[in-house]
C-alpha cells in the first residue's frame, strides 16, 4: 500500500517534527546552576532515572513529534491505497481505459455487481479524492477518446455501458497514447480498468512493441495503472451456437455449452426460439464444454427467419444467449470438374444423394470451367490437372471469399500448381498389397469425428493409386507411409482440401460411402456456411453497423436494447433490408487470464501499477486525514498522561 | 546586639522557660539537675544502713529511736548541667534556597539556646566540625563563655566536606562526665557511620538532642527546568531533568530521614526535623517545652 497527497508541498512542515527535540535540546541547554547539598540523592535519583524514566521521557518527546507529524500529514490531505504511488495524486487528466468487453459483465464471487460497474464505481469514488482531474474515457467498444466532464456521469453514460464486444486492449492503449501526444494534457496518467482476459489483451499482438515505444516517447513520463478485474469465474455457462444451416424445413443449429465449473454434472434447461415459438429442453452433461445438434422445424415459413437460444441467467448474463437468423433455402450446389470414368458418378452421388432433393451437381470438364457461376457456387470439386490461367485465379478468388474446393488427383501426369501445391508421381502400392490410412485427425477436418462422437471408418480405405501431394499444407490424414492422404490449405476465408486417391476400383475403395460421402457432405456444409454467414455477424464488428441511411431495429423479442449502444449489442437486427443476427465473438468465453509474468513481460519498461480489485466496488484510493487527526489526539493525550503521572507521585513526599 | 543571630526580643521571651536534662547529669557544682549521685538536696531520696565510716551526724535518729537500728538517710543530689553545642560547619550547611541558609539557622538556635543555658547557671560548650578543622569551646558556666560561643558562631563559614562523624566520637571520648550532647546538622553524610557516633555518645551516657536542619526545597525538589547541579562539598556537578528524577530523588531522600530517625531511635535521642522556613523561635519553645518533666515530679 502506498500513500500520496493532494496537498504535497505541505509535507514540508514535517521539518516542525524536530521542533520539540530542538526546544528539548535548547532547554537543556539554558539550564539553572544551582548550588546543591543533597547531590547524594541526587546521583542515586540519576542513576536509577537512566532506564525507565529517560524511555519515558523519549516517549513523551516522540508523542509530541509523532502528533506534530500527524498533523501535517492530515493538512496535507494523505491518499492511501496501492493504486497512487508517492506523489500520484497531482495529476491533470486521466484517460480511462474501460473494457465494456462481454466478460466484464461477470459477477465476481461473493459481489452483487458486474466487474464493469464495479471498477466504474472504484474510478467514481477515487477520482472524487484526487483534485478533479480532467477525464477521458476510452471505451473498448467505440475506441474512441471523449472527454467525461464529471466522474459522476460515469455511470450514466451508454459509453460505460455493457455490450457484447470484445476488447482489444493494445489498441486501446494505442489511442491513449495517440491522444495524449496529439493533445497538451498536462500531467497525465492512463487507468486501465479490464478483466485481464487474453484474448482481449492478445500478447502476441505485434502492436504491444509499438506501445512501449509509444510510451516511452511521450513528452511528459505518463503511468499505466491496471484496476485488474481479474478475479476467477465461478458458478458461469455460456451458450453459444456454432453453425445455423438451414435443411429444406428445418434449421440444422450446432450448440455449444461451456461453463466454468467442470467437476461435476450439470443440467441446463436450454429455451429454443425461432420465429416466435419457444420449445425448451434439459441438457446433462459433464465436463467443460458440450456441443450438440439441434434441429428446429420451421414449419411453414418461408424467407427469412431468427430466433435465439438461452439459458437461465447466471453469474454472466451476456453469455447466456445466441442469436442467429437463417434466409431463404438455397440449393447446395456442386460443380464437379471430371477427366470423367468411375469416378464421376461416386462423387455425383456423394454430392446430391438421393433424398436430399436441395442437393444439385452440375458436372463439367476442365475446359468447360468457365461455366461455373462461382457466386452460387457451394462446392467445387476439382478432379483434373490443377487448374491454370484465368480458371485458376476464378477458382482462388471463390475460395478467399469462403468458397470450400475438393481437390482430387488427375489420371495423367501434370506439372500445375495451384495455392502452392502440385500433384506428386503416381504411386502403386506393390502386388498383393495396399496404401492403407493409418492416422487421421480426429478433431478437425473433413474426417472428424462426429458431434455425438462417432468416427469416420478411414481406416478401411485400401488404396492400390495414389499420387504424392507436394507443396506447403496441414495434413489432415496420412498413409502408414506418413505420406499425406488428405491435406488442409487454408486460404482467405475458404478452404481447399486435397485427397491423394480416387473413388475408382483402379485406384482405391474410396467410392465405398464409408469415407467419400462424409468429406463431401463436410466440404458442402462447409461451402454452404458462406451463404449463412451473410446472417451472422459479431456484436461491434463492421458488419453488425448500419450504413448510412440505413435504420436499424431490433426484432429478436429477448429483451429490449439500448438505442445508443445497439451496435455493441447481441440480438438480432434488421438494418436496412438486411436480417443479421450479432453474437459476443468466441473468444469473450475464453476464461484464461493473463497472469503477473505475462502481463510484467508484456508491459517490460512501462512505467505500470497493477491493483487487484476485490469483488465489490471501492475507491482504489481513500483520504485518511481524519484518521490522522485521531491519531494526533491520541498522541497528545498519551504525552499528557506521561507528564502528568510524576505530579500524582509527588504528592507522596 | 552586634550579633545578627540574636534577637533580645526572643530571648526575652524563652528566659523563662528553663531547659532540663532528660536525664541524670554529672555536674561539678549544685544545680537544678538531677544527679545520679545522692546529695543535699531537700529531696528525700532513700534509707540506707549504716556502715562504718559514715559520717555520723547523717544518721536518722528518729528511725534508730523506732526500729533500734542505724539507718543513713539520703537525699538526691542537684547538679548543673554541661550542654555542647556540635555544629557542623561543613558547605553544604550554606544551603539556602529562599529563607536563611542552615548555618545561620543554626547560629540562631545554638546561640539563643546557649543563652538560654547559661542564664539558668548551666555550662554550655560549642565545638564546630569540618572536614579538617575541629574547634572546641569547653563548656564553662561563666557569663563571658556567651561571648565565646557568640564569636566562634559568627566567624564560623561553612566549607569543605563534613566532619562531623569524627567529632562526634572525639566529643564521646573526650567528656567524661555526662553532658547534654546538642547536634545542629544536615546529617548529609554516612548514616550508618552517623549511627555509630551516636551509639558511642549515647555509651558514655549522654544526653543526645539533634536538630536536623534542611531546606524545603531539598525535601520537595519542585523544580521545573533542567538544572545543572553542583555539589557544594566537593563541587562536581550534574546536568539533569528535574521531571525526569524527581520521583526517584524524593524516595531516596525518603529512605534517608528513615534511616536517621531509626538511628535517633535507637539511642533515644531528641530528635527534631527542622527546615530553615520554620520560626526558630517556636522550634525552640518546642525543643525545651518537651524536656519539662511531667507532673507531680519536682
Amino acid at each position: 500500500m502506498s500513500v500520496s497527497f493532494l496537498q504535497q508541498s505541505l509535507l514540508w512542515g514535517l521539518l516542525g517534527v524536530s521542533i520539540p527535540i530542538i526546544i528539548h535540546l535548547l532547554n537543556r541547554r539554558r539550564y539553572r546552576t544551582v548550588q546543591w547539598a543533597a547531590m547524594e540523592f541526587l546521583l542515586k535519583a540519576s542513576r536509577e532515572s537512566r532506564g525507565k524514566k529517560k524511555l519515558k521521557y523519549i516517549i513523551i518527546l516522540t508523542c509530541r513529534a509523532l502528533a506534530i507529524a500527524a498533523l501535517i500529514f492530515a493538512i496535507a490531505r494523505p491518499l492511501v491505497g496501492g493504486f497512487l504511488g508517492w506523489g500520484g495524486s497531482n495529476i491533470d487528466t486521466v484517460i480511462l481505459i474501460l473494457d465494456r468487453s462481454s466478460s466484464m459483465e461477470q459477477i465476481a464471487e461473493n459481489g452483487d455487481e458486474s466487474k464493469r460497474l464495479s471498477a466504474i464505481k472504484s474510478v467514481q469514488l477515487s477520482l472524487q479524492s484526487l483534485n478533479n482531474p480532467k477525464l477521458i474515457l476510452i471505451d473498448s467498444a467505440s475506441a474512441e477518446p471523449q472527454s467525461i466532464p464529471s466522474p459522476d456521469a460515469l455511470s450514466e453514460l451508454s459509453a460505460t455501458a455493457a455490450t457484447d464486444t470484445k476488447a482489444s486492449i493494445s489498441a486501446l492503449i494505442s489511442n491513449a497514447i495517440d491522444h495524449i501526444a496529439e493533445n497538451s494534457l498536462g500531467r497525465t496518467e492512463i487507468w486501465l480498468a479490464s478483466d485481464l482476459q487474453q484474448s482481449d489483451w492478445a500478447p502476441d499482438d505485434g502492436r504491444w512493441d509499438a506501445i512501449r515505444a509509444g510510451l516511452a516517447d511521450l513528452p511528459q513520463q505518463t503511468t499505466l495503472r491496471i484496476i485488474a478485474m481479474g478475479s476467477a469465474v465461478t458458478d458461469n455457462t455460456a451458450i453459444r451456437t456454432l453453425s445455423a444451416t438451414r435443411i429444406n424445413n428445418e434449421l440444422a443449429l450446432e450448440i455449444e455449452l461451456i461453463r466454468s465449473d467442470a467437476n461435476s454434472s450439470t443440467t441446463i434447461p436450454v429455451t429454443y426460439s425461432i420465429n416466435g415459438n419457444r420449445s425448451s429442453e434439459t441438457i446433462i452433461f459433464d465436463g467443460q464444454s458440450y456441443k450438440y445438434t439441434k434441429n428446429l422445424a420451421l414449419g411453414n415459413k418461408e424467407g427469412e427467419g431468427h430466433g435465439f437460444i438461452a439459458i437461465p441467467s447466471d453469474a454472466n448474463p451476456r453469455d447466456n444467449v445466441s442469436f442467429f437468423a437463417y434466409g431463404e433455402g438455397t440449393p447446395a450446389k456442386t460443380y464437379l470438374i471430371s477427366e470423367g470414368g468411375e469416378s464421376n458418378t461416386w462423387l455425383s452421388l456423394a454430392a446430391a444423394p438421393p433424398g436430399l432433393n436441395d442437393n444439385e451437381c452440375k458436372l463439367l470438364s476442365a475446359q468447360q470451367a468457365d461455366q461455373i457461376d462461382w457466386a452460387g457456387a457451394t462446392l467445387i470439386i476439382w478432379q483434373a490437372a490443377l487448374p491454370s490461367g484465368p480458371i485458376a485465379q476464378q477458382l482462388n478468388q471463390y475460395i478467399e471469399t469462403g468458397g470450400a474446393a475438393l481437390m482430387l488427383p488427375p489420371r495423367g501426369e501434370s506439372e500445375n500448381s495451384f495455392l502452392g501445391i502440385q500433384w506428386g508421381d503416381l504411386l502403386t502400392s506393390p502386388q498383393g498389397q495396399y496404401f492403407i490410412i493409418d492416422d487421421w485427425n480426429r478433431a478437425d477436418g473433413p474426417l472428424r469425428n462426429g458431434i455425438e462422437g462417432t468416427g469416420i471408418p478411414a481406416s478401411k480405405l485400401k488404396a492400390i493409386k495414389r499420387r504424392d501431394i507436394i507443396g506447403e499444407y496441414t495434413t489432415l490424414a496420412a498413409w502408414s507411409d506418413e505420406k499425406p492422404f488428405l491435406i488442409r490449405r487454408v486460404i482467405g476465408d475458404g478452404t481447399a482440401i486435397f485427397v491423394a486417391s480416387l473413388p475408382d476400383y483402379t485406384w482405391s475403395n474410396l467410392a465405398d460411402a464409408d469415407v467419400l460421402l462424409p468429406v463431401v457432405q463436410r466440404m458442402i456444409k462447409l461451402g454452404d456456411s458462406r451463404y449463412s454467414s451473410a446472417f451472422a455477424a459479431i456484436a461491434g464488428s463492421s458488419k453488425a453497423k448500419a450504413a448510412d441511411g440505413e435504420i436499424r431495429s431490433r426484432v429478436d423479442a429477448y429483451q429490449e436494447s439500448n438505442s445508443s449502444n445497439a451496435a455493441y449489442e447481441a440480438g438480432v437486427w434488421k438494418i436496412g433490408d438486411r436480417l443479421l443476427a450479432t453474437n459476443r465473438p468466441d473468444t469473450e468465453d475464453e476464461w484464461l487470464v493473463l497472469d503477473q509474468n505475462n502481463m510484467e513481460a508484456l508491459l517490460e519498461g512501462i512505467d505500470f501499477r497493477l491493483f487487484e480489485e476485490s469483488a465489490n466496488s471501492k475507491p482504489l484510493i481513500k483520504e485518511i486525514w481524519r484518521a490522522l487527526l485521531i491519531a494526533m489526539l491520541v498522541f497528545l493525550i498519551t504525552e499528557a498522561l506521561l507528564c502528568l503521572q510524576p505530579k500524582s507521585e509527588k504528592k507522596k513526599t | 546586639m552586634k550579633y545578627d543571630f540574636l534577637d533580645p526580643d526572643a530571648l526575652a521571651r524563652l528566659g523563662a522557660m528553663p531547659l532540663e536534662a532528660r536525664h541524670a547529669m554529672t555536674g561539678s557544682v549544685a544545680g537544678r539537675h538531677r544527679s545520679p549521685h545522692r546529695g543535699s538536696s531537700v529531696e528525700f531520696a532513700e534509707y540506707r544502713k549504716y556502715v562504718q565510716g559514715d559520717d555520723t551526724r547523717r544518721l536518722d535518729w528518729k528511725a534508730y529511736a523506732r526500729s533500734d537500728r542505724y539507718y543513713i538517710k539520703e537525699f538526691e543530689a542537684d547538679t548543673n548541667l554541661r550542654a555542647y553545642f556540635v555544629l557542623d560547619a561543613s558547605a553544604s550547611m550554606a544551603f539556602s534556597a529562599a529563607n536563611d541558609s542552615r548555618i545561620q539557622f543554626a547560629r540562631k538556635l545554638a546561640a539563643t539556646l546557649s543563652y538560654l543555658i547559661i542564664n539558668q547557671g548551666d555550662a554550655a560548650g560549642l565545638s564546630v566540625c569540618q572536614e579538617k578543622i575541629h574547634l572546641e569551646i569547653p563548656p564553662t558556666r561563666r557569663a563571658a563563655q556567651l561571648n565565646n560561643i557568640f564569636d566562634v558562631l559568627a566567624k564560623t563559614e561553612p566549607t569543605g566536606e563534613t566532619g562531623l562523624v569524627e567529632a562526634l566520637h572525639t566529643i564521646a571520648e573526650k567528656t567524661n562526665q555526662r553532658a547534654l550532647i546538642i547536634i545542629m546538622s544536615d546529617l548529609f553524610c554516612d548514616t550508618a557511620a552517623l549511627a555509630d557516633a551516636l551509639q558511642h555518645l549515647r555509651y558514655r551516657k549522654h544526653d543526645i538532642a539533634i536538630f536536623h536542619m534542611l531546606d524545603k526545597q531539598e525535601l520537595e525538589f519542585d523544580f521545573e527546568r533542567p538544572h545543572r547541579f553542583i555539589d557544594m562539598e566537593d563541587q562536581t556537578s550534574l546536568v539533569a531533568e528535574p521531571a525526569l528524577i524527581a520521583n526517584d530523588y524524593r524516595h531516596a531522600m525518603q529512605q534517608f530521614l528513615i534511616d536517621v530517625k531509626s538511628a535517633c531511635h535507637d539511642v533515644h535521642a531528641d530528635y527534631h526535623l527542622i527546615t530553615t522556613d520554620q520560626d526558630y523561635e517556636k522550634i525552640i519553645h518546642d525543643f525545651l517545652s518537651i524536656r519539662l518533666p511531667k507532673k507531680g515530679r519536682k
